[in-house]
């Protein structure tokens, strides 16, 4: 996409706030933006390096699990009588806190589970998520369990006597899209850079590409710690948006969404996840609004996602970057 | 003692309803490389054919079983050949959203049909347990442990002894060969995918009239299902047997003596070990990368 | 030609302004209940009980001179979508007051969005504290909480001759909130507690905790899940030969439907009720009763529902109460006057008392609860 293009965009999407008072609509940008942050970087492992990670709504669940705690303060017991505690911390920190212990995590599965490839490292993701959950479930004294942490403060930034709070909708839809931008450059640079075109060669080969020389498992978990801290990152703002967090944020039906939008809109591409996630975020209201059973709506849902993989396999994106190309009689690959 | 005894026959019993789910998907998923996220549909929808049959229509029990199988083989037919066959050289990831939107939409058919309210089917076995001393176990367990065990049985002989079955090893090994071999590539996929699907329906007819029926049984069948064909090793029906009696072993054990809370994460806990350890499950071959 | 454009147009008018017309008639309820996913039983029975109550009051006149439109939207069992329901609820719908969400987990989360638009909201089934104790001045809380329930139970402690209990609960806020308060209140009993057993809220197997149970020989087994769970423990419970008094907490039982699905495996075991449709002529107001259970019963519901569709049907008559006495459709009014009314309902005489941080109370209504017994594949009232 054109660099002109791109920033008319951004623009009419920062602008949305300036003319658009209906806050539900608001309500629905903003939880598609954060979905969309996640699916990016699920498109990062299975779209660049060709990983099928279907746990990556853990890394997504310990952001805002971490964030919340640090934003609330927490108190443990390691021991029977030795506790360890923290202070509640401003919300900025929570989140930063929140993106690095998310990262850290992602670099321990990557060094762990990328011993294993294809079908097994499916199922390994899925059962890491798996495991996260049940100790989010059961390790009550820190994250509450199924009692859920609320109360969760909301994001309030204080530069000198300035004070800006996002816990009003039209200031939290600019930093979701703020967040967007910055992780969408983010990807685009490293997909560019060498150690993009690493993860490329090993997504398309990965037996030849370490015959090249190149260190296939170091690639891979820069791109696991890149992608974990971006979830987590998408986790931190939801759950300073929604302002509660409970296990329920690892159900598997959040992996599926992300996993939807990044394969609908095409894996692989930059800006295919933004595609899908704005499609497949936005169909669920479009369909509540219509007065159908909800059992139906679920089933439109399900038919036009296999429709649209079903006659578009490499995605949406890819579909349209061949029509245009054909049209334009030149390759487009900046897409 | 006497715990520890009742723990470890429940184990045996549960062992062999999983060992019918491992097989199955091990079947698709190992062989085919398929996610088959509609495997735990498979299981509900056979749970519900038992319903409809048994409770509705009045059909034998036994019979209804049969059915049930039948029906459950024509679906896992049906997706394979609507769904599947266009998407044959699509990536993996792909046929995969395929499979989670048929789940979806499934799922929510039967909501549709039969509500959101838990369906119980009346087995013809006496209430009362089959009491030998201190355990105790009831009839429809031991009926259900029965036939999973012909079943298992019967897919091994399949698909290892008969022509079939090899043709089924052949396509999936290497499929061009196979095809210069006279293999019907197509046909093969179906029955593959069929046979599976039979297997996911049997467990579901099987246990419906043990459990209850909803809509979302199949879920928490499903992701039992995946621990088990990772733990025997992906295409290996035999392995996939052990797997899930370990998985049943390890469940019953786990809960009964460490903590109940942690009970359904044995599976995943088991798997992520195992796989640090030999990371191709416990019985398969190297998986080819790249 | 021209006749026809002139008719059409007129009529076109007329619609419209007679549709202006209906349109002003109506007084929105917003109405949030997972109607698919892991508790759409539940979920459609509310909103099946809330449609009771609606089509009785429209028939009555409905209120202010106006008729009520209720709007129910489905959650999903997913609190993401509880949140986005309440924000189309209030800003699409502009309903002035809401009842849900159900299960605690779902009303948790939707709680700062009602303190964000500053709408009231009835919590017609969530049972955990918090939801009252956190500081929500929108909540109104017609259900009773575990800790309520467990100290209603309190007096039948030495009747039933408990000496050592054990429980078995299912893992999430609901189970563990009852087991928590009924072990709490037990122990104060003078109670041996044994173990406390939990499950996943998905599983369908708990033999290996049944044994567990069986070996610490206590007499009394307190159970807290759904029903779906419930048939199949009581199912288990036989096959293992595990003789004790099952006790099942919670309210979410229907007894009917385990007398269904159980059969004699649910004999002997006893239930706590918020609403006893067997013998309704025990509740408070019982006449409001059987008309609820009439309708239910002429449409056709499943009779296993009752004791979860009543919730519904009292929630829209207190919001529709409030209205009344608010005097107009306006969220803030109809918060004011919450606090003040009092509604012959099924779940008894609702009021609301002040729970919660000074300033800041939920209101918190105090439901009767009932024991009963399965007896020979009847419901009866426990008797000592």
């Amino acid at each position: 996409m054109s660099r002109l293009l791109s920033f008319v965009l951004v623009a009419g999407l920062a602008s949305v706030p300036l003319w658009l008072r209906d806050f539900y609509v608001l309500h629905v940008l903003i939880t598609t933006g954060i979905f969309i942050i996640a699916a990016m970087s699920l498109n990062l492992l299975l779209g660049f390096t060709g990983q099928l990670s279907l746990g990556h709504v853990a890394f997504f669940g310990i952001g805002a699990y971490t964030s919340a705690l640090v934003s609330l303060g927490f108190e443990i017991h390691v021991l029977p009588d030795v506790t360890v505690g923290l202070a509640p911390k401003p919300v900025w920190f929570a989140m930063v806190t929140g993106i690095v212990v998310a990262g850290l995590t992602g670099y321990a599965i990557g060094k762990l589970s990328f011993r294993v490839r294809g079908a097994y490292f499916v199922i390994v993701s899925i059962s890491f998520a798996e495991v996260v959950r049940l100790v989010a479930v059961n390790w009550v004294e820190l994250t509450q369990g199924p009692m859920a942490l609320n109360n969760i403060p909301a994001l309030t930034l204080g530069i000198g006597p300035i004070e800006l709070s996002f816990l009003r909708k039209p200031s939290f839809y600019l930093l979701v899209l703020a967040a967007m931008v910055v992780c969408y450059i983010i990807i685009m640079r490293l997909v560019n850079s060498r150690a993009g075109r690493a993860m490329i060669a090993l997504r398309e080969n990965e037996s030849l590409a370490m015959s090249v020389g190149i260190d296939v498992t170091r690639y891979l978990v820069i791109a696991t710690i890149v992608s974990a801290a971006m979830a987590g990152m998408a986790g931190a703002l939801y759950t300073h948006y929604i302002r509660i967090v409970d296990p329920d944020i690892f159900l598997f039906i959040y992996t599926v969404t992300m996993v939807i939008m990044v394969i609908t809109g095409g894996k692989g591409t930059l800006t295919g996840p933004l595609v899908g996630g704005a499609l497949f975020g936005i169909l669920p209201e479009v369909l509540r609004a219509m007065a159908i059973r909800p059992e139906v709506q679920w089933i439109i849902y399900g038919v036009l996602m296999v429709l649209v993989v079903y006659f578009l396999p490499e995605g949406i994106v890819p579909a349209i970057k061949r029509s245009l190309a054909g049209w334009k009689r030149r390759p487009i690959d900046a897409l | 003692m006497d715990q520890l005894l009742q723990h470890l026959l429940n184990a045996t019993v549960l062992g062999g309803t999983y060992a019918l789910l491992g097989i199955g998907l091990t079947l698709i998923f190992g062989i085919m490389r398929v996610v088959n996220f509609t495997h735990g549909e498979l299981y509900a929808f056979g749970a519900y054919c038992m319903y409809l049959l048994v409770m509705s229509l009045n059909v034998n029990f036994f019979l209804a079983f049969f059915l049930a199988v039948a029906l459950g083989a024509a679906l896992g037919g049906a997706i394979e050949i609507l769904l599947l066959n266009r998407l044959r050289g699509a990536d993996i990831d792909t046929t995969m959203l395929v499979m989670i939107g048929a789940w979806i939409v499934m799922q929510n058919a039967e909501q549709l049909t039969w509500s959101g309210i838990a369906l119980s089917i009346n087995s013809p076995f006496p209430a009362d347990p089959l009491v030998v001393g201190p355990v105790s176990v009831s009839w429809n367990r031991i009926y259900v442990f029965a036939v999973a065990i012909v079943l298992i049985g019967a897919t091994y002989y399949f698909v290892n002894r008969t022509r079939l079955g090899k043709a089924m090893r052949a396509t999936f090994q290497d499929r061009d060969t196979a095809a210069l071999m006279g293999i019907q590539i197509n046909r093969i996929h179906t029955a593959t995918f069929a046979l599976g699907s039979s297997l996911a329906a049997a467990a579901g007819a099987l246990l419906g009239p043990v459990f209850v029926v909803t809509p979302t049984m199949g879920d928490l069948a499903a992701s039992k299902a995946f621990a088990i064909v990772i733990l025997g090793g992906l295409g290996n029906v035999v392995g996939a047997t052990v797997g899930g009696f370990i998985l049943a072993f390890a469940e019953e054990i786990g809960a009964g003596y460490i903590s109940s809370g942690y009970r359904d994460a044995m599976g995943f806990v088991l798997i992520i070990l195992i796989l640090l350890m030999r990371p191709t499950g416990l019985f398969a071959q190297k998986e080819r990368i790249g | 030609m021209k006749k026809i454009a002139t008719l059409a147009a007129a009529g076109l008018l007329a619609g419209s302004a007679f549709s202006g017309a209906v349109a002003q008639e109506t007084i929105k309820i917003g109405v949030t209940q997972p109607l698919t996913g892991a508790f759409a039983a539940s979920g459609n029975y509310v909103a099946q009980g809330a449609k009771i109550a609606e089509d009785e009051i429209n028939k009555a006149g409905g209120v202010l001179g106006k008729q009520i439109q209720l709007i129910i939207e489905d959650n999903k069992s997913n609190p993401t979508e509880a949140v986005s329901t309440v924000e189309k609820l209030i800003q699409k719908d502009k309903v002035p007051v809401l009842i849900g969400a159900w299960s605690s987990t779902l009303t948790l989360a939707v709680m700062p969005k009602l303190e964000e638009y500053q709408v009231p909201m009835i919590v017609e089934t969530s049972s955990s504290g918090k939801i009252t104790t956190s500081g929500n001045p929108y909540i109104f809380r017609i259900s009773p909480t575990s800790e309520m329930e467990a100290k209603a139970f309190q007096p039948l402690v030495s009747k039933m001759g408990i000496k050592k209990a054990n429980f078995l609960y299912t893992n999430n806020d609901f189970g563990i909130g009852s087991g928590a308060e009924y072990s709490k209140m037990l122990k104060a009993n003078g109670v041996e507690i044994g173990v406390m057993e939990t499950m996943d809220p998905k599983a369908t197997d708990f033999s290996a905790q049944l044994a567990k149970i069986k070996a610490t020989g206590g007499d009394t087994l307190f159970v807290t899940t759904a029903v779906e769970q419930l048939t199949l423990i009581l199912k288990q419970a036989e096959e293992q030969q595990l003789k004790v008094k099952i006790v099942s907490c919670g309210g979410s039982n229907s007894p009917d439907q385990l007398i269904e699905q159980a059969g004699a495996a649910a004999n002997g075991s006893f239930h706590t009720a918020f609403f006893p449709p067997w013998f309704p002529e025990v509740t408070k107001n019982p006449d409001v009763a059987k008309r609820y259970m009439n309708e239910w019963k002429k449409r056709g519901h499943n009779v296993g529902g009752l004791t979860e569709g009543f919730r519904g049907y009292d929630g829209v008559f207190v919001a529709v109460a409030a209205i009344k006495a608010a005097g107009k459709a306006d969220p803030e009014a109809i918060r004011k006057a919450l606090w003040g009314v009092t509604v012959k309902g099924i779940y008894g005489d609702i009021h609301f008392t002040k729970q919660g941080p000074a300033g800041k109370e939920s209101g918190q209504n105090l439901p009767v609860v009932y024991l009963v017994t399965i007896d020979n594949g009847k419901v009866v009232r426990t008797k000592f």
